[in-house]
């Protein structure tokens, strides 16, 4: 198959039969058979300029700070995702939470398994030495802005582990922590009263 | 069974391989036996007497001396039986119970990296519980615990 | 190729990492890696009083505190020569035959939702949360339990407990025809489960898998039965087993634990009923925690009359034969405290039973063991 034109949108519209060719490789094993880029570019020329018109005019109509901000900040704070992981008892509860019982995700809250889908690390349970730099991987891999709940007094200080060999007293030794929750293991409600703590946290930061 | 009994059963195969057959809580006694027959000792107790289901292999730190200790279970007795033998503190090592029992497998890792008793001829004796290059053994004596080191909070930067 | 599934991924349940190995979908070979919840609880033990281990017990099995203590308990009190009052092993055999109602539960919670089903989710969490408001009622927590004690338990049941446990048998016992609807009806459940994991009787033995998986392949091995501890040898049931070894047998098995566990717990209420009586022993030895012993009734015994011994206990946890071994150097510690996890032997063998499935197969294979790194770890 022939190089794709690089500079001009190619003759054949894709998706129709004739851009495929049966005979020989598929169109994709190489390289694309309309490229991407073009196709962006173009898209993206005509688009950016007139969003940027549009923003601009918006922002300096009503200021930036009281428009775009709130709007992300309540948009934010009311949809957290938080990681969809477990480490140790409290994971346990934080699964509650999320039964017909309690039902968290009548505040917005529901547990992503990526952390790039996540804004929210609730760390329920026992960190230890082993885990902790790939709970490290995680919480770097989660897109800003960004929060940490230590759930239960293992993530806070150690809890009853805290003399222990191989744990971590304390997530707040590896990640910066916006909102600790006692117990051992919190009930769902002081779980779900967590998340509504820091949602006032991020009203209060007003960004 | 009793411990007589099992005393009995073992003598003929065993011979003095077998230190003594004392009763033990609740199970068919207590066995020990020679490090070095190891392998012989678990070939009997497997075959001649059918305990085929290995349930725990565990180590203890005596300061003087170390104890490796295994518990098996015969379904034909609905018994235990518990094996035990004393091994020197220093460089102690003992025969891998693999061969008879692939049961051993993960419970001898356990035992080596927590009490540090080397299982000879393991298949694949390596950390299983702590993290790879951890030198210290945490379950002996002389490693001791205490409060953690106050270590720097992460703050948040805005 | 190898791939890592964990320490973070939707199958896992807890904290571990299965390494595959895979040539398309089909796994050539694996390698479980566990240790990110090791917590050095064996050691910690050796730290605390007799009575403080309980503690950590809870937090050892979290789906299966209780029966984790009874396990621990059991090695503790013969270690330390003390004998509890029957009425206490009674409510020590009902908390664990609850226990297991509730982690298996769980585990069907957690497992039907892998395999894409969000309904029994919520059906298994409500009913799970009844289990746990009975446990809440005399223990006064929801999953750490510090109930039991060396020598009884820390309380007697409270008043009108005994209804409130029958009314949510009643419940409970009418909900399983509503599971097995939801689950053996469904086509989805069937063609995902029929036939996978399958781990003959012989192989189970020779690798030390144990608990559901094991009676699933047709092995009629249940400790409650054949080595009855507490008081299993005054109560009735029956041994649940299934031939076909995959992971629909594994579902069969534990939803007819489920049952006879509420056939047991009838028992021991009616049993409750009628004999009221002391739920702690009368004579502890101080060191071990006075707090607990009735005032005034306290045993004094000087440091050097210690009485030593060696406490080993095997009770038939919900996911298998769990183990305690106690030594009792005659301190106000213990010398030394070796587990045996079932899920620890359930997991090494994960060789037998995952070679040649699919990637796709592993999340209901590896969910039908019912893993919980708590214990697997400790």
């Amino acid at each position: 198959m022939s190089a794709p034109p690089t500079t001009v949108p190619p003759k054949v519209a894709p998706g129709t039969a004739e851009s495929f060719k049966l005979e020989g490789e598929l169109p994709m094993v190489d390289k694309p058979a309309v490229p991407f880029v073009e196709i962006e570019t173009v898209r993206a020329q005509e688009f950016i300029p007139a969003a940027k018109e549009a923003l601009s005019a918006l922002i300096a109509e009503q200021g930036q700070n009281k428009v775009i901000r709130p709007a992300f900040n309540w948009a934010g704070r009311n949809s957290l995702f938080p990681l969809h992981w477990g480490l140790a008892c409290c994971a346990i509860e934080f699964a509650s939470a999320f039964s017909a019982r309690w039902d968290s995700e009548r505040f917005g809250i529901v547990p992503r398994s990526s952390p790039r889908q996540c804004d929210l690390m609730i760390v329920n349970g026992t960190v230890t030495w082993k885990v902790a730099h790939k709970l490290i991987t995680l919480y770097e891999q989660m897109p800003e802005p960004k929060w940490v709940i230590a759930m239960g007094n293992c993530a806070t200080g150690g809890g009853p582990f805290r003399t222990a060999y191989s744990v971590v007293p304390g997530v707040d030794k590896l990640v910066p922590v916006d909102v600790y929750i006692a117990g051992c293991p919190p009930r769902p409600e002081a779980m779900i009263d967590g998340i509504l703590r820091l949602e006032e946290l991020i009203r209060a930061r007003k960004e | 069974m009793q411990s007589e009994d099992l005393a009995k059963a073992l003598a003929p195969v065993l011979g003095d391989r077998v230190l003594g057959v004392e009763p033990f809580a609740k199970t068919a006694g207590r066995v020990r036996f020679r490090a070095d027959a190891a392998l012989d000792v678990f070939h009997a107790v497997k075959e001649t007497l059918g305990f085929h289901h290995l349930s725990m292999v565990g180590g203890i730190d005596w300061v003087t001396h170390r104890e490796v200790f295994y518990v098996a279970w015969s379904d034909a007795l609905r018994q235990y039986i518990l094996l035990s033998t004393d091994i020197p503190a220093e460089a102690p090592h003992i025969e891998s119970a693999t061969p008879v029992w692939p049961a051993a497998n993960w419970h001898e890792r356990e035992t080596w990296e927590l009490v540090d008793i080397t299982f000879d001829h393991h298949p694949d004796l390596r950390h299983l519980l702590l993290p790879d290059g951890y030198t210290f053994h945490p379950l002996l004596r002389s490693f001791k615990l205490h409060e953690p080191e106050e270590l720097e909070v992460k703050k948040r930067s805005v | 190729m190898w791939i890592n599934m964990g320490p973070q991924h939707p199958m896992t349940h807890g904290l571990w990492n299965l390494r595959v190995k895979i040539d398309g979908e089909v796994i050539l070979d694996c390698d479980p890696e566990m240790g990110y919840l090791h917590r050095g609880i064996e050691k910690i033990s050796e730290d605390r009083h007799y009575n403080e281990v309980v503690t950590l017990m809870d937090r050892t099995c979290y789906v299966a505190g209780l029966a984790w203590e009874h396990l621990y308990i059991l090695a503790a009190e013969d270690a330390l020569h003390i004998v509890p009052p029957e009425r206490a092993e009674y409510i020590r055999t009902m908390c664990e035959e609850f226990q297991r109602i509730g982690s298996h539960l769980m585990w069907y919670s957690a497992f039907v939702q892998d395999i894409g089903l969000m309904t029994p989710f919520l059906y298994g969490m409500r009913d799970r949360d009844l289990v746990l408001d009975l446990f809440q009622s005399y223990s006064g927590a929801r999953m750490t339990y510090e109930y039991m004690r060396v020598g009884g338990v820390r309380n007697d049941m409270p008043p009108g407990f005994t209804d409130h446990a029958r009314r949510a048998l009643d419940w409970l016992s009418d909900r399983f025809v509503e599971y097995d609807r939801l689950c053996l009806g469904s086509d989805i459940f069937r063609k995902r489960c029929d036939g996978l994991g399958v781990l003959k009787a012989n192989d189970c033995v020779a690798t030390g898998v144990t608990g559901p998986m094991l009676r699933s392949a047709g092995m009629k091995r249940d400790l409650r039965r054949d080595r009855p501890y507490s008081v299993y040898a005054q109560l009735e049931f029956d041994v649940a087993v299934a031939d076909a070894a995959d992971v629909t047998a594994r579902y069969l098995v534990r939803m007819e634990e489920m049952r006879q566990s509420i056939r047991i717990i009838r028992q021991v209420l009616d049993w409750l009923d009628r004999h009221p009586g002391p739920v702690l022993a009368d004579r502890l030895p101080r060191w071990l925690g006075a707090p607990y012993a009735p005032v005034g009734k306290e045993e004094y015994v000087l440091k050097r009359n210690y009485p030593k011994g060696v406490g080993l206990s095997s009770i038939e946890e919900p996911h298998g034969e769990a183990q305690a071994y106690v030594v009792n150097e005659g301190g106000e510690h213990p010398y030394r405290v070796k587990f045996r996890s079932p899920v620890f032997a359930n997991i090494s063998a994960a060789r037998h039973y995952l070679i040649g499935y699919r990637v796709a197969d592993i999340p209901p294979i590896m969910g039908s063991v019912d893993v919980c790194v708590g214990e697997v770890d400790r």
